[in-house]
């Protein structure tokens, strides 16, 4: 918590501010932008939770204004107050490891906002998680098309108030939702073999509802993309193909700068950043989607360097290094390594195939000499038996 | 003939056995009757003797023999022992069963009184077992080498239909409240007694249940009845604190004698909010848990009557341990409730005075205990219109108060579409429970002067009482104190009339709020309530 004490006089139309106490100084041409600028003074020596301040006028040009930084949460009703975003768990080096609150997370953090992020581990299937509450103010992410329509909607934070209106800024932003998300979905539950998955979702809960819920989310993952065992390969390829088509079309319009629109992040970068790092960090090395990623070099780059800027800058304790993937990844982009494993896996499963009807046909031919046996012999033992009775007859006599 | 002095060739003489229970001709005392199930009118079992007397004589002979016989009976110390007990009639039902629940009754009587009672104790016990449709026990003659020795012969006839249906009232404990219920009961499919039922159960407007279970009253070596119950229980609470809880899990009751009773639950857990308003406490606890609990029960209630006490006491102590799995995400949590009644009667109009406590407190355990708040449906609500004076069930009942309208209440979510709401006394206000609640009344009833209300049951009562909830966890306990405490008393006096039918028991009050607090459902007027007549 700090306070920072400043007092502002005015001469010739320009207003400059020292403070009482300390070495910090600007100046502005209005109060204005003066009260701004000495926040973000403040700010930048002491970056630790809410701002509050107050300016009063001494006399017509002298003031006192006071900034005070983190003074106000102590209390839990008052932390209530800031913006508190509920996601699910961190871990793989990210904030939080979920596709759908991973965004959130990033476009909040663009718009500078003070953030408490909280967690929520025992609901994985529910289509609530990620909302952003303050106070009675709830936004979840099932209502009115999402949690980033619902902040733009109430006035809260709006980055796409300039770009909204161009068309193909829309139309990367529909196929970033639509192809890219199916993908990481696809990867997440049915194309690896669901570590990552359990991992984020279930690793909080006792063992038996952890397991039960991720077949669920399986079977309503597969059926969500219409996924069945006859068109299986097919889907598959379709939707690598469409993530590989998106992935180009994002890289040649990124090129070489930082954002992807007017050189300001909107929400459009949010999604794109969310998506690269967590098929980047999240997704096993084996993972076909990761591979795909890895071919475009400024994505990567991209991911990594706002990464550092907005997402490692003002991480607290709350992101766990305690993951050996971590550290691979921290090497840079030249380092990337990938090991896809498809053409290995189509080969195999002809192999399979073919194994397992060469078993059947062992099998069978197994239990058709062991029925001829049987019968066989259960008709000399037949005949046996009588000789017995005869001989016990002839005892008898 | 008089009854000579070495009568105990009457019981070892050959080819005259004891005659059962004879009809209520004769004028000896009641117990003798009390045995027979059936009235079997011929069971003298005579010989034909050689004896060349007229039948009027021998008619005559025989009755004062018998006379004396009786009179002896009554009047002496005969001692007898139990020689053999012999059962038949059973097809299905294990004999083991059967010995196990009469043969230690029998085999410890040493006087002809003392088996007689043993007798009729045990003829209870097996009717108590529910799956037999007549039981007989016929006391023989032991055998002629052995004299002084009985044998008892245990004659059941196994029910044919061993389905049955059954619908009714009844107060479940697991969803607090009573219920209407329709079960299916198959009996004794096994031989063991053991007694298989589904239900299906539906609360007071709130609670929904579908559920299995079988229990069997001594299986091999076990000393105490088994129950298990597996089921599927699901509760909306949607209006009153803005979440459903669904639970589907198992229940064992592992040892349930006299006094005492404990068992186990294993259930998984689910609170979810489809009306998405609900309160930030709220919001916080929605999700999945596996409850892991075991329970344990000792009671003791010796009212004359539980549906209208008037004297006696009665005690009930519930103890409820969570989070006993070696997994440590498993709900921890340790539950108590304490129940004490009292009831004095005045003498007149059979007017008595009821006098009752009851508290409950629960806390979690674990890493970090004293930060973590207490899981909602662990939590104590108080309100409702159940009647504090019937029911034992720890801390719930102030009368005057709606269903879960007393306590520590917490803003719902603001709701952008503040149109008229479709429940106007949402007031948009989620009940959250309290980590201590404790309860006390004192009803003083007594009887209407009109001698129909009275042949009817129907009497009055007036009462008062008071009831307080607080929270104790995420470090609210550092902020208790006891004057804060005693403030925390909300209160409620009235008076009434009790109408107890056959299927339940109605009350219709006039209750009088004397305190409540700001967000409080407290109403001033007419109520009904039900309790179910159990």
């Amino acid at each position: 918590m700090g306070v920072f004490t400043f007092v502002c006089r005015e001469s010739a139309d320009e207003w400059t501010a020292k403070q009482l106490s300390g070495e910090l100084e600007t100046s502005a041409g209005s109060t204005y932008e003066l009260q701004r600028k000495l926040v973000q003074v403040a700010l930048s020596s002491d970056s630790s939770g809410a701002v509050q301040s107050s300016f009063s006028y001494i006399t017509p040009s002298s003031a006192v204004f006071q900034v005070v930084v983190g003074g106000a949460s102590v209390d839990g009703n008052e932390e209530r107050e800031n913006l508190t975003l509920v996601a699910r768990k961190p871990c793989f080096g990210l904030p939080t490891a979920c596709p759908t609150c991973l965004p959130v997370y990033v476009y909040l953090r663009f718009a500078h906002l003070p953030l408490n992020l909280e967690f929520n581990l025992i609901h994985p299937d529910s289509d609530q998680i990620p909302f952003v509450e303050s106070g009675n103010y709830v936004a979840y992410n099932n209502e009115r098309g999402g949690v980033i329509w619902s902040l733009k909607e109430d006035g809260i934070v709006d980055l796409d108030s300039d770009v909204r209106g161009i068309p193909e800024w829309v139309s990367t932003k529909a196929m970033v939702e639509s192809w890219l998300a199916d993908a990481v979905m696809y990867e997440l539950w049915v194309g690896s073999d669901g570590k990552s998955a359990y991992k984020i979702y279930y690793s909080d809960l006792p063992w038996p509802i952890g397991k039960i819920l991720y077949l669920k989310q399986v079977r309503a993952v597969k059926q969500l993309l219409g996924i069945t065992s006859e068109n299986a390969e097919r889907r598959e390829e379709e939707i690598y193909r469409r993530s590989t088509s998106a992935y180009g079309a994002l890289s040649s319009r990124l090129g070489e700068e930082s954002f992807f629109f007017e050189n300001r992040p909107t929400s459009l970068d949010a999604v794109v950043l969310g998506h690269v790092l967590f098929t980047l960090h999240a997704l096993p090395e084996t993972s076909l989607l990761r591979s795909k990623l890895l071919d475009h070099t400024n994505l990567v780059k991209f991911a990594e360097s706002h990464k550092a800027e907005y997402i490692d800058a003002n991480s607290s304790a709350s992101v766990p290094e305690s993951d050996p993937s971590t550290s691979a990844s921290r090497r840079g982009p030249s380092q990337w390594s990938s090991k896809p494993k498809s053409k290995p896996k189509r080969e195999k499963t002809e192999e399979e195939k073919k194994f397992r009807r060469r078993t059947k046909y062992f099998l069978v031919t197994q239990l058709v000499a062991v029925l001829v046996f049987l019968s066989l012999l259960g008709g000399s033992n037949d005949a046996e038996v009588e000789l017995e009775d005869d001989d016990d007859a002839l005892n008898y006599d | 003939m008089p009854a000579s002095p070495d009568s105990y060739p009457h019981f070892g003489q050959p080819g005259k056995p004891i005659p059962n229970i004879p009809t209520p001709e004769s004028d000896d005392p009641e117990d003798f009757v009390e045995i027979e199930e059936e009235e079997e009118t011929d069971d003298f079992e005579e010989e034909e003797e050689p004896e060349p007397m007229i039948p009027d004589a021998q008619m005559h002979m025989d009755r004062t023999r018998m006379e004396a016989l009786f009179q002896r009976l009554s009047s002496e110390r005969v001692p007898v022992r139990v020689h053999d007990v012999i059962i038949k009639g059973n097809t299905k039902t294990k004999n083991s069963l059967i010995q196990s629940e009469v043969e230690d009754l029998l085999k410890k009587a040493t006087t002809f009184q003392q088996l007689l009672r043993a007798a009729g104790h045990a003829n209870a016990r097996l009717q108590r077992l529910d799956i037999f449709e007549s039981v007989n026990i016929t006391l023989d003659t032991g055998p002629p080498e052995l004299p002084g020795t009985a044998n008892v012969i245990v004659e059941v006839s196994e029910s044919t239909n061993p389905l049955t249906g059954d619908i009714g009232l009844f107060s479940k404990p697991k969803a607090r409240s009573w219920s209407l219920e329709g079960s299916l009961k198959l009996k004794n499919l096994f031989g063991y007694g053991d007694l298989w039922d589904t239900s299906v159960a539906y609360g007071w407007g709130q609670a929904s249940e579908v559920s299995a279970g079988f229990s069997v009253p001594k299986f091999k070596a076990f000393p105490t009845p088994l129950t298990a119950r597996i089921s599927l229980l699901s509760q909306d609470w949607l209006k009153f604190s803005s979440y459903k809880e669904r639970a589907f899990g198992t229940s064992l009751g592992l040892v349930s004698s006299g006094n005492h009773n404990l068992s186990y639950d294993l259930s998984w857990r689910t609170l979810t909010d489809p009306s998405q308003m609900s309160s930030h406490t709220v919001r916080r606890q929605l999700g999945h848990g596996l409850l892991s609990a075991l329970k344990y029960t000792f009671k003791i209630d010796r009212r004359d009557s539980p549906l209208r006490p008037t004297r006696g006491h009665a005690f009930v102590s519930t103890t409820q341990i969570g989070g006993l799995l070696p997994d440590f995400r498993s709900l921890r949590f340790i539950r108590q409730e304490f129940d004490l009644r009292y009831a004095v009667p005045l003498g007149f109009y059979r007017a008595a005075l009821n006098v009752g406590i009851s508290s409950g407190v629960v806390f979690p355990w674990g890493s970090g205990f004293l930060n973590t708040p207490s899981q909602l449906p662990e939590r104590f609500f108080m309100g409702g219109n159940s009647s504090p004076v019937c029911t034992l069930g720890g801390p719930t009942s102030v009368l005057g108060f709606k269903a879960r309208g007393l306590g520590p209440a917490e803003t719902r979510r603001n709701a952008e579409e503040n149109l008229n709401d479709e429940s106007s006394d949402s007031s948009g206000m989620d009940f959250i429970g309290g980590d201590l609640a404790v309860t006390a009344f004192a009803d003083f009833s007594f009887d209407l002067p009109l001698r129909m209300f009275r042949e009817a049951g129907i009497h009055a009562h007036a009462f008062a009482c008071t009831g307080s909830l607080t929270k104790l966890t995420e470090n609210a306990h550092r902020e208790f104190s006891f004057q804060k405490f005693r403030e925390s008393f909300r209160s409620s006096a009235g008076f009434g009339i009790i109408v107890p039918t056959k299927l339940f028991r109605m009350e219709v009050n006039y209750c009088y709020i004397l305190k409540q607090q700001e967000h409080d459902r407290g109403k001033t007027g007419v109520q009904f309530s039900f309790s179910s007549p159990l």
